[in-house]
């Protein structure tokens, strides 16, 4: 299928058979949407020499690839709750303020290397493996994630394997100590901060209440600036508090954070939670960060929003953009008794239960039900032109708001299709500025 | 008119299965692949670089 869009000026056209991308004048714009236009003989027979030649090109109105998604059986990836319980008490959190619905409890050592024994078994020929320490806050079980890193390395190096790690953290214990550790351990750092201090304070708050703002800002910057080269994202939360979230990410990119992700609030919250009647603001608030977005790139000031990256050229194969994100089968979320879950957004509820590591197997249904989801059991997505990007959305978002994984979300939909073809643009003003 | 801006290079390998787990990423909340770059493509292209 073909997706043509406008952005201000800019007429695109999107074929998601070939995944390539093209620029067009507004008259071919409407001749390829079916929209009233009158040509001249002259117009017509350019458009059509133009499509004729990228379709013999197979590069528009080219056949959908059906590729197997990528089932491998082998599981690569862990996410460990090293802390079921929190220091703040944010109140949007999905994870019910760090407790996941359940008693506040940290992981055990002894869990930990268990859920490492167990992904070093599964992992088959798989070499490079991941493991990221979530919560919760993390950062209250520090003793436990240095051991567990220390652990998996020695063991994995045996088995010739190695680790990538990340943490997600608060960063309220954000101390030197756990700086020096992340910066020789962590090959990926995530930082909640939400952006403009009064909408971080409104949500993020501590214990006792306050906001969280002056209590995390410093040392995530320190944290940040120590950082070299080495990835991290600043990642951030928007509610229908802020829609005008783009002024919270351009406030973290003025603060000094060139790698930055804000993503919408999932909640049932009324006063926090996303609602349809939100959506054109947000998608004008697309637009304002992502014009804002290439005029910085322009100017040399540019930086890295999570969701303006769309590596059309060079992305993962056809096997992995019909997998989707691989939870249940490939990846999982260990708690900390050790139970098993299909990821971190199912954890703590039993029906998803899929086993315990010190078991050391899962459960084979559940399992299978996640390996057989994957972008061609997504229905709704069959006449979508963002499929093969988005792979169907997240399973958990699916399962929470319409019952099922295999049904996409409405509103998730909507915003990952704005934010693509904000994503295209700047592909397209990249390109055109590197000639 | 009708320019093409980015079409995918031809993959020597499709399907090794090296690609992150996507919502290990960034974002923990809306995965997304296409954010993604293949991991092999990239090694590759890191070592060719270096090799420059």
């Amino acid at each position: 299928m073909v997706h043509v869009f406008t952005y201000h000026d800019k007429h695109y056209i999107y074929d998601t058979g070939s995944a390539s991308l093209h620029e067009c004048d507004e008259k071919t714009a409407k001749y390829l949407s079916d929209a009233p236009v009158a040509f001249t003989d002259e117009e017509l027979k350019e458009i059509l020499a133009d499509v004729n030649g990228l379709k013999e090109a197979g590069l528009l109105y080219a056949d959908e690839p059906k590729a197997y998604p990528m089932k491998s059986g082998e599981v690569k990836a862990l996410c460990l709750h090293v802390s079921h319980d929190c220091n703040l008490r944010c109140k949007y959190c999905f994870a019910d303020e760090g407790a996941y619905h359940s008693a506040r409890e940290t992981m055990s050592f002894e869990t930990a290397k268990a859920a490492i024994d167990f992904l070093l078994k599964e992992s088959g020929n798989r070499k490079v493996l991941e493991v990221d320490f979530f919560g919760g806050e993390p950062l209250m079980n520090l003793d436990v994630v240095k051991r567990t890193v220390y652990y998996a390395k020695e063991e994995a190096a045996k088995l010739g394997k190695r680790f990538l790690f990340t943490t997600t953290t608060n960063g309220l214990l954000l101390d030197d100590d756990a700086i020096e550790f992340f910066n020789a351990e962590m090959e990926n750092v995530v930082l909640s901060l939400d952006g403009r201090k009064e909408i971080h304070d409104e949500v993020r708050k501590t214990v006792n209440g306050k906001g969280s703002f002056d209590a995390v800002i410093g040392q995530i910057k320190k944290f940040v600036k120590s950082r070299g080269d080495k990835h991290y994202y600043v990642r951030g939360t928007f509610t229908a508090k802020n829609l005008d979230f783009s002024k919270d990410v351009l406030f973290l990119a003025d603060e000094g954070f060139d790698s930055l992700s804000v993503e919408p609030v999932v909640t049932d919250i009324p006063e926090l939670q996303i609602r349809e009647e939100h959506l054109p603001q947000i998608e004008k608030e697309y637009e304002i960060l992502c014009d804002e977005y290439v005029k910085r790139e322009e100017e040399g000031k540019g930086f890295n929003f999570f969701h303006f990256n769309v590596d059309l050229e060079g992305g993962p194969c056809l096997s992995k953009r019909v997998s989707a994100c691989g939870a249940g089968n490939e990846y999982f979320s260990v708690v900390p008794n050790g139970d098993i879950y299909p990821c971190h957004q199912f954890a703590g509820d039993k029906k998803w239960r899929m086993g315990n590591v010190f078991e050391g197997k899962l459960d084979k249904d559940l399992r299978e039900k996640f390996a057989a989801s994957c972008l061609f059991t997504r229905r709704k997505c069959d006449g979508c032109f963002a499929k093969f990007i988005c792979s169907g959305g997240c399973s958990a978002n699916n399962y929470h708001y319409n019952g099922d994984i295999d049904i996409p979300y409405e509103m998730t939909c909507a915003m990952m299709k704005k934010r693509i073809e904000c994503a295209m643009h700047v592909l397209a003003e990249r390109k055109s500025r590197e000639k | 008119m009708i320019k093409t801006i980015a079409k995918p290079a031809q993959k020597k390998v499709t399907g090794c299965g090296e690609c992150r787990s996507t919502c290990q990423s960034a974002c923990k909340t809306s995965c997304t692949v296409g954010n993604q770059s293949c991991e092999r493509v990239t090694r590759e292209q890191k070592i060719d670089n270096e090799r420059k």
